[in-house]
């Protein structure tokens, strides 16, 4: 299945959804007008409320990552790769989960190259050449 | 139309000795799955009988889907389906005359529900209710109440006695039939698991009274268990602080919510914080109604902070 979620794990069900869909299509699973399931028919699936699956997707939507097209035919989309966004508008999206891991990875004690090889290779298994 | 499913003033059931229900404000939204959770003789099953008229409330009121009770009684039994603990069903009757037995009582009541339903569960209509599985007799209590076109179903622990299998068919089945379709679940359980998985608002319930309401989503981003360690660390009287818990010189501080601004605030008082993790629900649920208890000497190391 596309999407697991671990509903002990403390973390937000609509966030595990976001960021694993989010995932998929970073990597490629996903790609560019790929039809996402129903929201019912998910989360029927996973066995969790329609309203979590709802709010994924409208998060996923508002992020310009999906879109919806309503009415017969319709349903939720990969949406094409995001041209109109600037790129000062990227870096600004990304940079509090950037914070996030320096901040993280500074109160474990690791070092800046150890905590850079690890976004490294977090994009190597993306695919992403350095 | 509000809103709101089930609304509740100040709801309270007195017997001779005991408090069952205490003082209840719950709000339960409506097309919500609200997980109503408390231990044993919390209270649950107490309010839920309220709510259907089976037992008359010692104070305070209520709303059901806007209906009041008890003026509105009858409006409230036709639009409301409830599955107790017990399930009380002439246990000789099939689910097949059973279906016809119910039929008759409301005017909402749906054929072709019943048999979309029917084909989709696989129950089988032709034995005595008595014979039926525990799994496949809730099953059949549900699906009387898809049938009767219920807007709002109360279900008292509805996979208590179910094996894994039958918990796992009847959680489809809740979310399938009942749940986005703008139809409300009213769920009591202390399986948290599950709960967690199905529910998307829940309410608390301990000694009759109400410890938590909120959108369970909320309740994990916001609940933090924050560790730290350093010399001096306060135990704190601080009212975000739910439980302090510590041992040598780490301490776990369980925080309601702002973990992040109690983190700096300790880290300025020179301690170190070696971890700011979420909580599951179970979690959180050991440590309100813990909290509540008075503190015996086996935990006077885990001394409750003051409650907000």
């Amino acid at each position: 299945m596309l999407v697991h979620v671990n509903s002990s794990s403390g973390v937000p069900l609509y966030l595990q959804i976001e960021s694993q869909l989010k995932h998929a299509v970073a990597s490629g699973a996903l790609k560019q007008g790929d039809v996402l399931p129903p929201v019912r028919k998910l989360a029927s699936e996973l066995r969790i409320n329609p309203n979590t699956v709802a709010r994924a997707y409208q998060n996923l939507e508002r992020d310009g990552v999906v879109r919806t097209a309503p009415g017969a035919g319709g349903g939720t989309f990969v949406a094409d790769i995001v041209p109109g966004l600037l790129k000062s508008e990227k870096l600004r999206r990304l940079k509090p989960l950037a914070v996030n891991v320096a901040v993280e990875g500074v109160q474990l004690r690791l070092k800046a190259d150890e905590i850079l090889r690890l976004v490294q290779e977090a994009l190597e298994e993306l695919g992403e050449k350095p | 139309m509000s809103d709101v499913a089930i609304s509740t003033e100040a709801l309270a059931k007195f017997y001779p000795r005991i408090r069952a229900v205490d003082g209840l404000n719950l709000r339960v939204p409506r097309g919500s799955i609200y997980g109503f959770l408390g231990r044993n003789g919390a209270g649950k099953t107490t309010t839920i009988r309220m709510l259907m008229g089976l037992t008359r409330p010692s104070a305070g009121s209520f709303q059901v889907l806007d209906l009041r009770w008890p003026h509105d009684r009858l409006a409230i039994l036709q639009r409301v389906a409830y599955v107790s603990e017990r399930k009380l069903l002439f246990d000789s009757m099939t689910g097949r005359e059973l279906l016809r037995f119910n039929r008759v009582f409301f005017s909402s009541w749906s054929d072709h529900a019943t048999n979309t339903c029917v084909k989709r569960l696989d129950i089988p209509l032709d034995q005595p209710f008595k014979k039926l599985s525990r799994g496949n007799q809730t099953k059949l209590c549900l699906l009387m109440a898809a049938a009767q076109g219920a807007e709002l179903l109360i279900i008292d622990e509805p996979t208590s006695g179910l094996d894994p299998i039958a918990q796992d068919e009847l959680l489809k089945l809740l979310i399938d039939e009942f749940a986005g379709s703008g139809r409300t679940v009213f769920l009591s359980s202390h399986h948290l698991a599950e709960l967690e998985r199905v529910a998307d608002w829940i309410g608390i319930i301990d000694q009759g009274k109400l410890l938590l309401e909120a959108r369970l989503d909320d309740i994990r981003s916001s609940y933090r268990r924050v560790t730290a360690s350093g010399n001096a660390l306060p135990v704190s009287k601080d009212s975000r602080v739910i439980s302090a818990v510590q041992f040598g010189s780490t301490c776990d501080y369980v925080l309601s919510d702002q973990s992040d601004r109690f983190a700096d605030e300790l880290r300025s008082q020179g301690a170190t914080i070696v971890d700011v993790s979420p909580l599951n629900l179970s979690e959180i649920f050991l440590h309100l109604v813990r909290k509540e208890e008075p503190c015996t000497p086996g935990n006077v190391g885990a001394t409750p902070a003051v409650s907000s």
